[in-house]
């Protein structure tokens, strides 16, 4: 599998292909189990991730956690119920790393570095893979001022690329339109 | 009957469009323009908007090459801005990156206000106000009041001597300043050497450079890789002014920029082919006066930036769809 196989599996997962991108991602699964099987871990992690129950995967980490501890010896009734409380009360971010190592293992191409939990006013979460390009650096949200106010620098970076090619076409500030990207305060 | 009709509305819009822009306040508008084109001038301004401060050097030089242009921030990072004729590079030492990017040839800058002037008038009023002072200097006032609340206003002090714009404020619907740039210091018709015109980052700074490159209209062609969208709502008096496509030296990814104006204001769309795994922008941001709206179709980030209210970018961003390979 090719890194942009891998790609269009995912936009695939994500409901993001369309049209003739949609035909040949299907025509691509029904003749190739490799990517038949790949489907299904992207679909597994999308599924953690979104919370969505998910009971009939080889690979469902959280079920064989929970069931190995079910399977634990009982020495008295006090431990066992705080052993049970401790792993049911992880909270969200530990299970999506326990999908995003799961990946890692079945996605060796792709790094993990980690999962960021982005609020979900903000942002279109990309990151059904748990496996992302390069580790993303989390900003404070300005409210106001020379900074675009989301959380991401990845996306300030690209509505600053942005920001030089509209500048091009300022109106009455003209002469003084490039000002915004000079004084652009990168919060470093 | 209809030729009747017709005459008659379009004596309505010609009447109508004297009505809002006083003549000598449009010429006073045009030779601003020009004037920023072709002036040699260097001075310090500072740029406010909200609690933030900044003081910028910008340095001009227009001569039979064309116009050069340089800003530099005098706080915080060094961050600057070159500007010729076909390219801006911008530097930012403190993330040790630079941008270039192509500009269209042969425009100048501002790219074509000059052009674009003459629509404007029929959405904004447009009348002198008083004179004043500004970096030591007599000027004019200018007040642009747009017609809707879906464009902002401005006005404008502009040197009575060499028709430089001196300060400009953006202003919102109920009034208040959402930015100021305003020259403390300014000098003008001296000769620029280029050593005011280049960067003083050091040679043996590291840098990462990010290119953006155009995508030429044959390879655009022949390649078909953009599909086609459609734009269902613009504010009244919004018309294509420029379309350009570009390929992102990074990653490959193929970005289109459509700008619509009505002369003053501006927006651009931008529609990215998404090429990797990242997040885009889901809704709203601002940044001082200009406001972005984002969202996700057909595996595209889709964003539209302007110097307007944040109602305008997200009812233009919400009107967008592809047009299933349909030119529109």
């Amino acid at each position: 599998m090719t890194a942009n196989q891998n790609e269009i599996l995912s936009a695939l997962v994500d409901g993001e292909l369309q049209g003739q991108e949609l035909d040949h991602a299907l025509q691509f699964l029904d003749n190739n189990e490799q990517a038949r099987e790949q489907l299904q871990r992207y679909q597994f992690a999308s599924d953690v991730l979104h919370g969505n129950a998910y009971d009939n995967s080889q690979i469902d980490l959280t079920g064989r956690l929970l069931a190995s501890l079910e399977d634990e010896p009982t020495y008295t009734a006090n431990i066992s119920t705080k052993q049970k409380a401790q792993v049911i009360s992880l909270p969200q971010p530990f299970w999506k790393q326990a999908a995003g190592l799961a990946m890692a293992a079945s996605v060796g191409a792709l790094a993990v570095v980690g999962v960021i939990s982005q609020p979900q006013s903000q942002l279109i979460p990309m990151l059904s893979t748990a496996a992302v390009e390069a580790p993303t650096q989390i900003r404070a949200v300005a409210a106001s001022g020379n900074r675009w106010t989301v959380e991401e620098a990845e996306i300030a970076d690209r509505l600053n690329t942005y920001l030089v090619d509209h500048n091009e076409y300022a109106g009455a500030s003209g002469v003084f339109s490039y000002a915004r990207v000079v004084s652009y305060d990168a919060g470093q | 009957m209809r030729l009747i009709i017709r005459l008659v509305l379009a004596l309505c819009l010609v009447v109508g469009t004297n009505s809002f822009a006083e003549p000598e306040a449009m010429k006073v508008l045009e030779r601003m323009g020009i004037a920023a084109k072709q002036l040699n001038y260097e001075g310090v301004f500072a740029y406010q908007t909200g609690q933030n401060l900044q003081s910028i050097r910008i340095i001009h030089r227009a001569d039979e090459q064309g116009e050069t242009e340089r800003l530099v921030s005098l706080n915080g990072a060094a961050r600057e801005v070159i500007r010729t004729n076909d390219l801006v590079t911008c530097i930012f030492p403190e993330g040790k990156r630079v941008n270039v990017n192509r500009r269209p040839l042969g425009r100048g800058f501002p790219s074509d206000l000059l052009r674009r002037l003459g629509s404007a008038t029929p959405y904004y009023e447009v009348v002198k106000g008083k004179q004043g002072r500004v970096a030591d200097r007599l000027v004019g006032e200018l007040i642009i009041k747009p017609i809707d609340n879906y464009r902002y206003g401005f006005r404008l002090w502009v040197d009575k001597e060499s028709d430089l714009l001196l300060k400009s404020e953006l202003l919102a619907e109920d009034g208040h300043v959402l930015e100021t740039f305003a020259f403390s210091t300014v000098e003008m018709g001296k000769t620029i050497p280029d050593s005011l015109l280049q960067s003083q980052i050091s040679s043996g700074t590291e840098m990462t450079w990010d290119r953006t490159e155009p995508v030429s209209a044959a390879n655009m062609a022949a390649t078909n890789l953009l599909p086609r969208w459609h734009i269902a709502w613009l504010p009244e008096g919004f018309s294509l002014v420029a379309q350009q496509n570009r390929i992102k030296a990074k990653n490959g990814a193929t970005v289109e920029q459509r700008v619509y104006s009505d002369g003053l204001s501006s927006v651009s769309v931008f529609i990215e082919k998404i090429r990797a795994r990242h997040s885009h922008l889901h809704g709203g941001s601002k940044m001082g006066a200009v406001n972005a709206f984002g969202t996700i179709l057909s595996a595209h980030f889709v964003t539209v930036v302007g110097e307007v209210p944040a109602k305008t970018v997200e009812k233009i961003g919400a009107s967008i769809s592809p047009a299933d390979g349909k030119q529109r």
